[in-house]
C-alpha cells in the first residue's frame, strides 16, 4: 500500500508522506476530544434539511417513474432488441461496485493493518451498505414481470418449483443477499461501542432510550472488547473473500454468455478491480465535502486522502490493464465476432461512451502521479466526479454495444434510453443519499473507539515511542494544514 | 454482589493497579476502558476468546447446506437445460460459498454475543458513562472486610474516584 | 428419486413432469393471470360442431383473380385460420400471405356493422327494408337512362359475373365493369392473341432458361402461388433447373430469385426482346438500353442453346403490349408454346378482367353527367385510379351511387348509400379454378355482423320488389341460384363442396364488351420530363392497397426493402450519395400528375437512373378523424379512409401517375420520368433489417451449381443413403464444408432429443446421473418423448423470400402486431406509425432475413446476388438460453424442443441476450390486454385467436415453438386412435403455408420422416454450428445456376 517516500531536501512538498501504517493524529489531545469532536457532527442543521429534502424528491421522481413503467410495461424504457438489458443493469452494476470500496477499506485494509483506513471505514462502510440496498433494488425494478420477483427466492412453496441453480442471476441472488446481510452486520457490530459512547452522552432520555437498546448494553469492559476485535477480525476475514466473490458473481453475468464482448474470462478480476476503483471514486465524493462541512480536517487528515489516491491510482491502473487485454484477447482470439464487436466498440457507433470511459477511468486518474495533485483535495474532488461517470459508463460500454452487435448481423440495433430510464437513475441517487443523510446524523460518521486506539492515552510516566516505527519528526511540528 | 469501583485518568496506572490487585489475590476484576488496549492483555492475561470456535462451525454448516441445496434442487426436478447435467456441482460452489461466509459471518456475531453476554438489560453495577468517553476504569469484586484494602490499593495507583457498590 | 416408489401405473410425479414438459400445454392450460370471462356450454351443440374440435369448411380464396382454394379452418363457430387446399389443382395446399389475411378482413373491427345512407352530407344508419326500398326507387327512377348506369365490381371468376349481368340487363343496363387494378391487361391481351387464352399454365419444370421482361410471378404478376410452386419445385432440381435471367431497370423480388440481372432502362425490354428474336441489331439495343452488347449477346446464345426457353413479360410501360408480343414471339421460335407454356391448362380465373380504358370511360361518362347510378363493389377506384383520372369530381356528377363495400373505404365515402357485403368467407359463390373446373366457395361461418347481407341475395331481393323482375328470380337466395344451375344439381354440390372443387362450370359470363380504350396513345417515357425513371409497381404484400386494412399485412415487411407501415421511395445508393440522399432522408418525387413525399430507400437492385415507389399505401378520408384515437372502441365512429390500421399511412403512389395506357388498353404504371429533391427533414425508416449484409457470418449459405457436383448416389441428393450410415460416419475435422460432401457433425444432435445425451449421459463430464433418474429423459420412459427429436430442415433453393410463413405464423400463433400509432407509451412518448418497429420490437417469431452479396462499394453493378433465410428459434439441443433463465421459464424438453413457460417467466430477458440467432421477443406491452391503448386484437379481431395457444401477457418472452400445440394435437389424435404417429402426417404452420414448399418440419430421429432424410443433405448446415448449440434447424444451402460463360460466382 502506501509506501515511504522522503522528499528531497528543498522539495516544495509541505511536509513529507508519512507510512500509513502509523498513521498519527497529531491534532487530537486526548479521548475527549475524539468524543466532542465527532459528537459535535450530529444534530441536524438547516443545510442537512435542504439537502435530505433534495434526495427524496429525486427517489419520489424515480419511484414514480417506476410505477408508471410497471403499469404500462418495459415498452416504457427505452429498450430496443436486441439491447433487452439497458440502464438498469448498467446502474446496478454501477452501485453494486460503489459497495465494494467500503467493504475493502473495512475489511480488506483492517487485515492489511493500513493505518489509513481507520478515520474513512465508517463512511465508506455505511456506503456500501446503502449502494447495495440501492443496488438490489435493480435486478426487481428491470423484470418484465416484477411482482413475480419471488419466484426467484429459493424457499419452500406449494408450486414445488425452485429456481434454476445454474442460472448466474440466481447465483446473483445469493450473493447480493449474502453481501448485504454480511456488510449490514459488520457495519452494526463496528457500531456498537460507538453508540455506547452516544448513549453516555446523550441527555435526550427518547434519544437515549434508543442508543441504548441499540448498544445492546455495551460497557466497555475488557471482556467484551476481547471477544469483539476477535469477532471483528472474523468478520473482516469472511467479508475479505466475500467482497472478491460477488463483484465476481456479478461479473458472471456477462462472462457466462455466449456474447461477443461478454464471454471473456478476465470479467472477475476486471471487475473486482473496477468495483473498488469506482468505490473509491465514491469515497471521495463523500469525504472530502464531509470533512469540509463537519470540520475534520484534522482527523480525517491529508495524509489519508493522500494514501487512498494511491489506491485509487493503483486500481486505475489495473482497470486500464483489463481494458488493453479485452482487446488484446479479441485481437489475437482471430474471432471474428470478438474482433468486430470491439472494432465496433472503440471506432463504431458507439465510440463516444467507450472514450468517456477510457478518459475517465485511464487517463485523468494518472494526474494522481503527483503529489502535489493528491494532496490536494479540490483536484480529488473533482477527479471523483469523473471516475463516477466513467465508471458508470464503463458498465455501459460492457452491456449496450454487446448486446446491440452480436451475432446476427440483421439484428442489429441501437439504444435510445426514455424519461423512464433517466428518472429512475436518478431516484436510484435519491434512494442512495437519503438513506446516507440520514445515517450521517444519526449515528458517529467515525469509528470512536478506533480513532481512539491511534490517539496517544493518557500516561504518568513520560512517554516513549520506542515501539512506534520512527517517522522523523517531532509530534510538535504540527503545521497549519493538520489543524484545518 | 458488591465490590469496589476505581476510575483512573492515566492507562499506565490502571495497568499496575490491575498487577498489584491479582497479587493480592483479587480474581474477579473487570476492566473498563474506552478503547480496546493490549496493555490490559498483558496486566490480565484472559484467555483466548472461543469466538473462533463458533466461525467455524459455523462456516462449514453453510458450505455443506450451500452445496446441498442446489444440488437437492436439481435432483427434485430434473430438467435438462442448455444440455448440462441435471446436477452439476461446479457451478454450485458459487452458491456454497456464499452460503459458508454468511452463516459463517451469522454464527461468528451470535458467538462473540454469547460470549460478551451481550445484548444486556441492565448495566448492572460497577459502570460509569465516563468509561466510553476518556476514563478508565476497574471493578472489583470484593467482600465488605477486604473492600477497604482494594480501595486504598486503588486509590495509592491514582484511581481519581473509589466508592463502594453493591 | 421419482420412480422409487414401487407402486404400478402412471405416478404423480412423472405426471407432473409430463405437464412440465409439454410446456405449451402448460401455457394453454395454465391461464394468464386475467380474469376469467363468461363461459356458457353448448347444451345443444349446433350440427357439425363439437366443442373445442375445428371443422374445416373448403372453400375459394377472393383476395386476388386468381382464385385459389382454401380451408378454413373453424372453431366453435369462428374461423380462426386459412390453408391452402390440397385438393385444389392451383395452390395445392400452400397459401401466400394476403390469402391467409384473408381472416383479419373477416374480422376486420373497421367493416360495416349494417347498411347506412348519406343523407345532406351525414352518414346515418338504415333499416335494410328501408334500403332496399330506397334503392328500388332509385333504379326505378333510372329506368330511362339505365343504359349508361355503372356497375364496378370486383374481378371474379365464376358464376357471379353472368348473374350479376343478367340482373343488370333486368334493369335495361349494361354488363358491369370487371375491376382489378393489378391485372397486366397487356400481358393478358398479348397472350389472348399469341396462346388463344388469357393466363396460359406456365410449367416452369420444363424450362431450361426462364427469361423474364419485368414479369414478377412470384408476386402480382398473375397467379402467385401456383406460378411460385412449380417455379420452386423446377429450381429445387438442381441438375437441369433451369436458369433464371430477369430484365428490368428494378429487380423486384421475383428478380431477386433470378440468377442474372439484366438492368435495362425502362421501356427499352422491347429493343431487347426485338434483339433476341432477331428483328433488330443487338447493338442498338445495348445502345438503347443501357446493357453491355456482350451480356444481350450472351443472353442470346444462351437462348439458343438452351430449348425450350420460357420468356415472360410484364413490363407495365406504354409499350407493354409490344413487348408481351414480342416475347410471345421469342417463345414460339424456341419450342416454348406446348412445353413451357401451355394454353391448353390455362388459368382461367384471368379472363373477363375489363381494362383500364373501359374503366377510364366509364368515368368519363359519369363527368359527363349522363351515368343516373352507379354501383361499387369489392372495388376502390377513388382510391386505386390515378390522381389525374380525377374520379371524386366524376362520381360527384352521378346523382345515385350505391356501394357494397364492406369497408369503409375512399368509394365508399363518395357514396349515398351503403349495402355492406358479406365477406367470402361468410357467403356462398364459385370460381373457375381452370376450365371445366369449378372451386366452390361456402360460409365457413355465421356473418360477423348480423347486419351485413351478401350482395348477390340483395339484389335479389331488389328484384323482388319489383314485379317484372320478380318472376325471373324464383329462387329466393342465391345459394338456391348456384345449386339450381349446378351440373348435378343438390347432390352433385354437396358433394363436391367436400374436396371444394370439382368438374363442371355454373354459368359463363357474357363475353367481355370489346376493348372501347379511349385512352391517348400516351407519350414515350423517354420524352416525359425529369431526370429520374419512375417505375411504380403493386406492392407483392398490399396489392394495389386493398390489403392496407390488416395489421399482418401492413406488419409483414416488404420482401424487398423489408420496410412496414410506411411508404418508401426506392433510389441507387450511387445516385443517393451523389445527391447527398441518405437512408430516411424524406425525398420528395415529382411528375407531371403530382407530387408524393416518402422517406428514401438505398437499394442496390434499381438502376442509377430510376427511382421505383410501390402502391398500396396513402389511404386518406375526406371526414377528419383522429389517427390515433385511443382504443378505437367505439362502432359508431366509422373509420373512414380504408379503416384505422390504413388511413395516413405512407404516401399515394397513385399521384403520381397519368392516364397513359398501353395498346392494350392496360393502365402504363411505368409511363413517366420523375425528378426528385431532397425535403430537409429525416424520419427512422420503419424498417426491420439490421445489417443487410452477413460480414462473412455464413448465415445464408450458398453454393454454386457447378461445385454441387453430381449426387455420388443416384437419387436426387443422396440423402437417404446418409441418414442410413449417419451414425457410421465419424465426422472428420472440417469435412461437412467441403461440397458435395454430406455434413456430419451436428447429425447426432439431431438424433438424439438432448443433444448432449449424444455426448453421453446428458453431457455429464462425470456423469454422475449415469443410469438413474434421467426422468422423462430417459428413452424408455413411458412417454417416450425421448425417442423423437422434432427438427426442420429449410432449403434455401426452393425459398423465394415471399414471406407467407412469417403471416402463417402470426396466424397460428397470436403474434400481436405491434406497429400501430397507438401501440406506443403513454406519456411523453411519440404515437407514430412503426414507432415499435424502429424500436426493434417487432415479433414475428420467424423472419425472413435478406442478405445481399456483392456489390460491397454502392456502385452500381448487376452482378449482386440476394440471400433469404427464414430464421427461427433453432430449438438448440444445448440451447444458451436454456442455463441463464433463472426460473427454468425455458427448458429442453425431452423431444427435442426448446420450450418456453409463459407462466413462469419473469421477463429477466437472460434467454435473449444469449441467443446467438436473436429469436427471443418480448412482450414490452400488454398487446394482449383489451383493456389497453396497446391491444393487438381490437374486437372482433380477437375472434381469429387461435384456442389452441396462450396470449401472452405482458412482460413475458416468447418464441417458435415448432408450432407446439400441432405436435401435441397429432400425438394425442394417434394415441387417442391407438397408433403409432405416422411419418409426415402434420406439419408446423409456417411449412403447410409455404408456396416454395422449402420448410420441411418432422421428427429428425425417426428415418421415415423426410426431414430425418433430408437433415444428411449434402447441401445441409447449421447456422453459427462453430457455437455447438447443436441446433434443430438445418439449412440447405441456396444454389447459384452461374452464366454458362462467366466465372461461376458463389
Amino acid at each position: 500500500m502506501a509506501t515511504l517516500v522522503q522528499p528531497r531536501p528543498g522539495d516544495d512538498v509541505p511536509r513529507p508522506n508519512i507510512p500509513s501504517a502509523n498513521n498519527r493524529l497529531p491534532a487530537i489531545a486526548d479521548y475527549e476530544q475524539v468524543d466532542r469532536d465527532i459528537i459535535a457532527t450530529l444534530g441536524p442543521t438547516l443545510g442537512w434539511f435542504a439537502a435530505l429534502g433534495l434526495a427524496i424528491l429525486c427517489l419520489l421522481i424515480g419511484a414514480s417513474a417506476w410505477t408508471y413503467q410497471i403499469y404500462e410495461g418495459l415498452g416504457a424504457a427505452g429498450y430496443h432488441p436486441p439491447v433487452m438489458w439497458g440502464v438498469y443493469i448498467v446502474t446496478f452494476v454501477f452501485w453494486v461496485g460503489i459497495g465494494h470500496a467500503g467493504t475493502l477499506i473495512s475489511a480488506i485494509l483492517y487485515l492489511f493493518r493500513a493505518g489509513f483506513r481507520t478515520t474513512i471505514y465508517r463512511v465508506s462502510e455505511a456506503m456500501t451498505v446503502f449502494a447495495v440496498m440501492t443496488a438490489g433494488l435493480f435486478p426487481i425494478l428491470h423484470l418484465g414481470r416484477p411482482w413475480k420477483f419471488f419466484y426467484l427466492i429459493p424457499y419452500p412453496n406449494w408450486r414445488l418449483i425452485w429456481p434454476n441453480p445454474k442460472s448466474p442471476l440466481v447465483w446473483d441472488v445469493f450473493a447480493i443477499l449474502t453481501y448485504l446481510t454480511v456488510s449490514a452486520t459488520f457495519f452494526y457490530v463496528g457500531l456498537i461501542p460507538d453508540i455506547a459512547v452516544l448513549r453516555d452522552h446523550e441527555t435526550n432520555p427518547v434519544r437515549k432510550r434508543i442508543y441504548a437498546m441499540l448498544s445492546l448494553g455495551w460497557r466497555n469492559s475488557e471482556h467484551e472488547w476481547r471477544h469483539f476485535t476477535r469477532a471483528y477480525l472474523f468478520l473482516a476475514a469472511f467479508a475479505t473473500p466475500l467482497v472478491l466473490s460477488v463483484h465476481s458473481v456479478v461479473s458472471f453475468d456477462f462472462a457466462m454468455a455466449l456474447t461477443p464482448g461478454w464471454h471473456a474470462t478476465v470479467f472477475p478480476p476486471y471487475f473486482v478491480a473496477g468495483a473498488i476503483f469506482s468505490g473509491i471514486g465514491m469515497v471521495f465524493t463523500i469525504c472530502i465535502p464531509l470533512r469540509k462541512v463537519f470540520h475534520l480536517e484534522h482527523i480525517i487528515t491529508i495524509n489519508d486522502l493522500d494514501a487512498a489516491a494511491k489506491l485509487c491510482l493503483f486500481t486505475s491502473m489495473v482497470v486500464g490493464l483489463a481494458y488493453l487485454s479485452e482487446f488484446q484477447v479479441a485481437w489475437m482470439s482471430g474471432n471474428q465476432f470478438e474482433q468486430e464487436y470491439f472494432w465496433n466498440r472503440v471506432f463504431g457507433q458507439w465510440a463516444w461512451a467507450a472514450w468517456i470511459m477510457l478518459i475517465c477511468n485511464c487517463v485523468l486518474p494518472l494526474s494522481l502521479f503527483s503529489q502535489k495533485l493528491r494532496r490536494n483535495t479540490t483536484w480529488l474532488f473533482m477527479i471523483s466526479i469523473t471516475i463516477n461517470i466513467g465508471m458508470w459508463f464503463e458498465r455501459f460500454v460492457i452491456v449496450v454495444p454487446s448486446l446491440s452487435h452480436e451475432f446476427e448481423p440483421w439484428q442489429w440495433g441501437g439504444y435510445h434510453p426514455t424519461w423512464v430510464d433517466y428518472s429512475i437513475l436518478l431516484g436510484s441517487f435519491g434512494w442512495f443519499f437519503m438513506w446516507f443523510l440520514l445515517f450521517i446524523k444519526q449515528l458517529p460518521v467515525m469509528a470512536i473507539a478506533e480513532v481512539k486506539e491511534i490517539v496517544p492515552p493518557r500516561l504518568r510516566r513520560p512517554a516513549d515511542h520506542s515501539h512506534d516505527i520512527d517517522i522523523g519528526y517531532p509530534d510538535s511540528a504540527i503545521t497549519l494544514e493538520d489543524r484545518l | 454482589m458488591q465490590g469496589v469501583l476505581g476510575a483512573f485518568r492515566e492507562i499506565d496506572a490502571t495497568c499496575d493497579a490491575i498487577t498489584e490487585l491479582r497479587k493480592k489475590n483479587f480474581s474477579e476484576i473487570t476492566v473498563f476502558t474506552p478503547t480496546p488496549r493490549h496493555e490490559f492483555e498483558h496486566a490480565l492475561e484472559p484467555p483466548h476468546s472461543k469466538v473462533r470456535v463458533f466461525t467455524l462451525i459455523g462456516g462449514l454448516a453453510g458450505l455443506t447446506f450451500g452445496y446441498w441445496i442446489p444440488i437437492w434442487i436439481s435432483d427434485y426436478w430434473p430438467i435438462v437445460v442448455g444440455g448440462k447435467p441435471v446436477a452439476s456441482w461446479v457451478p454450485y460452489t458459487i452458491i456454497g460459498f456464499e452460503l459458508m461466509v454468511l452463516i459463517g459471518s451469522l454464527s461468528t456475531v451470535f458467538g462473540m454475543f454469547a460470549l460478551a453476554r451481550i445484548p444486556r438489560l441492565t448495566m448492572t453495577v460497577g459502570y460509569d458513562p465516563r468509561f466510553s468517553h476518556g476514563d478508565y476504569g476497574i471493578w472489583v469484586v470484593a467482600a465488605p472486610d477486604r473492600a477497604s484494602e482494594a480501595a486504598d490499593l486503588l486509590r495509592q495507583h491514582g484511581a481519581v474516584e473509589v466508592r463502594n457498590e453493591r | 428419486m421419482s420412480n422409487d416408489t414401487g407402486s404400478p401405473g402412471v405416478k404423480r410425479r412423472d405426471f407432473l413432469k409430463v405437464l412440465g414438459a409439454a410446456g405449451a400445454t402448460v401455457g394453454t392450460v395454465g391461464c394468464s393471470s386475467e380474469k376469467v370471462g363468461k363461459l356458457i356450454p353448448y347444451l345443444v351443440s349446433p350440427d357439425e360442431t363439437v366443442s373445442g374440435v375445428s371443422t374445416y369448411y373448403a372453400t375459394t380464396c377472393r383476395e386476388c383473380s386468381a382464385g385459389c382454394g382454401i380451408i378454413a379452418e373453424t372453431r366453435d363457430g369462428r374461423t380462426t385460420k386459412l390453408e391452402g387446399n390440397p385438393e385444389h389443382p392451383l395452390n395445392r395446399g400452400a397459401l401466400c400471405s394476403r390469402g391467409q389475411s384473408a381472416v383479419q378482413g373477416l374480422y376486420n373491427p373497421d367493416r360495416f356493422r349494417g347498411p347506412m345512407v348519406k343523407e345532406n352530407g351525414a352518414w346515418k344508419a338504415i333499416e335494410w327494408d328501408a334500403a332496399l326500398t330506397l334503392l328500388n326507387q332509385k333504379l326505378a327512377a333510372a329506368r330511362g337512362t339505365a343504359t349508361n348506369a355503372v356497375f364496378l365490381n370486383q374481378h371474379e371468376s365464376g358464376s357471379f359475373p353472368a348473374f350479376l349481368d343478367a340482373w343488370l340487363a333486368g334493369y335495361g343496363m349494361r354488363p358491369h365493369l370487371s375491376v382489378d387494378f393489378e391485372s397486366d391487361s397487356a400481358a393478358i391481351e398479348a397472350n389472348r392473341r399469341s396462346y388463344g387464352v388469357a393466363w396460359p399454365r406456365l410449367s416452369f419444370g420444363d424450362a431450361k432458361l426462364i427469361v423474364s421482361f419485368g414479369a414478377d410471378f412470384l408476386e402480382t404478376w398473375g397467379a402467385s402461388v401456383p406460378q411460385q410452386l412449380d417455379f420452386a419445385d423446377a429450381r429445387a432440381k438442381l441438375d437441369g433447373a433451369p436458369r433464371f435471367v430477369y430484365v428490368g431497370p428494378r429487380r423486384s423480388l421475383t428478380g431477386l430469385s433470378a440468377d442474372q440481372w439484366i438492368a435495362c432502362k425502362p421501356g427499352s425490354e422491347l429493343a431487347i426482346a426485338n434483339a433476341l428474336t432477331g428483328k433488330t441489331s443487338i447493338a442498338d439495343a445495348a445502345q438503347q438500353s443501357g446493357v453491355s452488347a456482350a451480356t444481350l449477346q450472351r443472353l442470346q446464345q444462351e437462348i439458343a442453346s438452351a430449348k425450350p426457353v420460357m420468356a415472360l413479360a410484364g413490363t407495365r410501360g406504354a409499350n407493354a403490349l409490344d413487348v408481351a408480343l414480342a416475347v410471345a414471339a421469342l417463345n414460339q421460335a424456341n419450342g416454348a408454346v406446348g412445353s413451357t407454356i401451355r394454353p391448353a391448362e390455362a388459368m382461367t380465373g384471368f379472363e373477363g378482367i375489363s381494362r383500364f380504358g373501359e374503366v377510364a370511360a366509364a368515368v368519363e361518362r359519369m363527368r359527363s353527367g349522363a351515368v343516373p347510378i352507379a354501383f361499387v363493389r369489392g372495388v376502390n377506384p377513388a382510391y386505386s385510379l390515378p390522381a389525374s383520372a380525377r374520379f371524386a369530381d366524376a362520381f360527384g356528377k352521378v346523382p345515385f351511387k350505391v356501394s357494397f363495400s364492406m369497408y369503409p373505404d375512399e368509394t365508399t365515402e363518395l357514396c349515398d348509400l351503403v349495402l355492406p357485403d358479406l365477406h367470402s368467407l361468410e357467403s356462398w359463390g364459385d370460381a373457375e379454378a381452370a376450365r371445366g373446373l369449378v372451386s366452390l366457395q361456402q360460409p365457413a361461418m355465421d356473418p360477423v355482423f348480423a347486419g351485413t347481407r351478401a350482395t348477390a341475395d340483395v339484389l335479389i331481393q331488389v328484384a323482388l320488389k319489383e314485379p317484372a323482375n320478380a318472376a325471373r328470380y324464383p329462387q329466393k337466395d342465391y345459394r338456391s341460384w348456384l345449386i339450381q344451375r349446378f351440373p348435378g344439381g343438390m347432390g352433385a354440390f354437396t358433394s363436391t363442396l367436400v374436396k371444394g372443387v370439382g368438374a363442371g362450370t355454373v354459368a359463363t359470363r357474357t363475353a367481355p364488351a370489346a376493348a372501347t380504350t379511349t385512352l391517348a396513345a400516351s407519350t414515350p417515357i423517354d420524352s416525359t420530363k425529369g431526370d429520374f425513371y419512375l417505375v411504380v409497381y403493386p406492392s407483392p404484400v398490399l396489392g394495389d392497397g386493398r390489403g392496407a386494412n390488416k395489421p399482418w399485412l401492413q406488419e409483414l415487411p416488404d420482401p424487398v426493402s423489408k420496410v412496414l407501415w410506411s411508404s418508401w421511395v426506392e433510389i441507387h445508393p450511387e445516385t443517393a450519395y451523389r445527391l447527398g440522399i441518405d437512408r430516411g432522408d424524406i425525398i420528395e418525387v415529382s411528375t407531371a400528375a403530382g407530387k408524393v413525399r416518402a422517406p428514401a430507400y438505398l437499394y442496390l437492385g434499381i438502376r442509377p437512373d430510376t427511382v421505383a415507389v410501390a402502391l398500396g399505401q396513402g389511404h386518406s378520408s375526406v371526414a377528419k378523424l383522429d389517427q390515433f384515437e385511443p382504443k378505437h372502441t367505439d362502432p359508431n365512429v366509422v373509420q373512414w379512409g380504408y379503416g384505422r390500421y390504413a388511413r395516413n399511412i405512407g404516401a399515394r403512389a397513385q399521384d403520381l401517375l397519368g392516364i397513359a395506357g398501353d395498346a392494350a388498353g392496360g393502365l402504363a404504371l411505368v409511363s413517366t420520368r420523375a425528378s426528385i429533391s431532397k425535403t430537409g427533414d429525416r424520419e427512422d425508416l420503419i424498417s426491420t433489417e439490421g445489417s443487410a449484409r452477413q460480414h462473412g457470418r455464413g448465415i445464408a449459405q450458398a453454393i454454386p451449381l457447378s461445385e454441387l457436383g453430381r449426387s455420388p448416389r443416384g437419387d436426387e441428393n443422396g440423402v437417404a443413403a446418409i441418414a442410413a450410415e449417419g451414425d457410421a460416419k465419424a465426422p472428420k475435422e472440417g469435412e461437412e464444408h467441403i461440397p458435395g460432401e454430406p455434413p456430419t457433425a451436428f447429425l447426432p444432435g439431431l438424433r438424439s432429443p438432448v443433444a448432449a445425451d449424444a455426448q453421453g449421459e446428458l453431457g455429464s463430464p462425470t456423469s454422475a446421473d449415469r443410469g438413474k433418474n434421467k426422468g422423462m429423459y430417459a428413452p424408455d420412459h413411458w412417454s417416450g418423448m425421448a425417442e423423437r427429436r422434432w427438427a426442420m430442415t429449410i432449403d434455401l433453393a426452393r425459398c423465394t423470400g415471399c414471406s407467407a410463413c412469417v403471416t402463417a405464423c402470426y396466424a397460428e400463433n397470436n403474434i400481436p402486431t405491434v406497429g400501430a400509432p397507438w401501440q406506443n407509451a403513454t406519456i411523453w412518448a411519440d404515437a407514430k406509425a412503426g414507432f415499435n418497429i424502429v424500436r426493434g420490437r417487432e415479433m414475428n417469431w420467424i423472419r425472413l432475413e435478406r442478405y445481399f452479396e456483392g456489390a460491397d462499394d454502392a456502385k452500381f453493378t448487376e452482378d449482386f446476388e440476394a440471400r433469404f433465410v427464414p430464421m427461427l428459434c433453432q430449438h438448440c439441443g444445448n440451447a444458451p438460453c436454456e442455463p441463464v433463465c433463472p426460473v427454468y421459464a425455458t427448458y429442453h424438453a425431452p423431444d427435442g424442443l426448446n420450450v418456453q413457460v409463459y407462466n413462469r417467466c419473469v421477463g429477466t430477458r437472460y434467454c435473449s441476450n444469449n441467443c446467438p440467432y436473436k429469436v427471443r421477443y418480448f412482450n414490452w406491452f400488454g398487446y394482449g390486454e383489451p383493456d389497453r391503448k396497446q391491444y393487438a386484437f381490437p374486437s372482433p379481431l380477437d375472434w381469429q385467436l387461435n384456442p389452441d395457444v396462450t396470449v401472452r401477457q405482458k412482460g413475458v418472452m416468447e418464441k417458435c415453438s415448432f408450432c407446439v400445440q400441432r405436435i401435441r394435437e397429432a400425438e394425442t389424435r394417434a394415441k387417442t386412435e391407438g397408433r403409432a404417429l405416422a411419418a409426415d402426417e402434420f406439419t408446423t404452420a409456417c411449412a403447410q403455408a409455404c408456396p416454395s414448399r422449402a420448410i420441411t418440419f418432422g421428427d429428425a430421429a425417426d428415418g421415415n420422416w423426410t426431414v430425418a432424410k433430408q437433415v444428411g443433405d449434402r447441401r445441409g448446415y447449421h447456422v453459427f454450428d462453430e457455437l455447438n448449440t447443436f441446433t434443430a434447424v438445418v439449412y440447405l444451402k441456396k444454389v447459384n445456376h452461374s452464366e454458362p460463360a462467366a466465372p461461376a460466382k458463389a
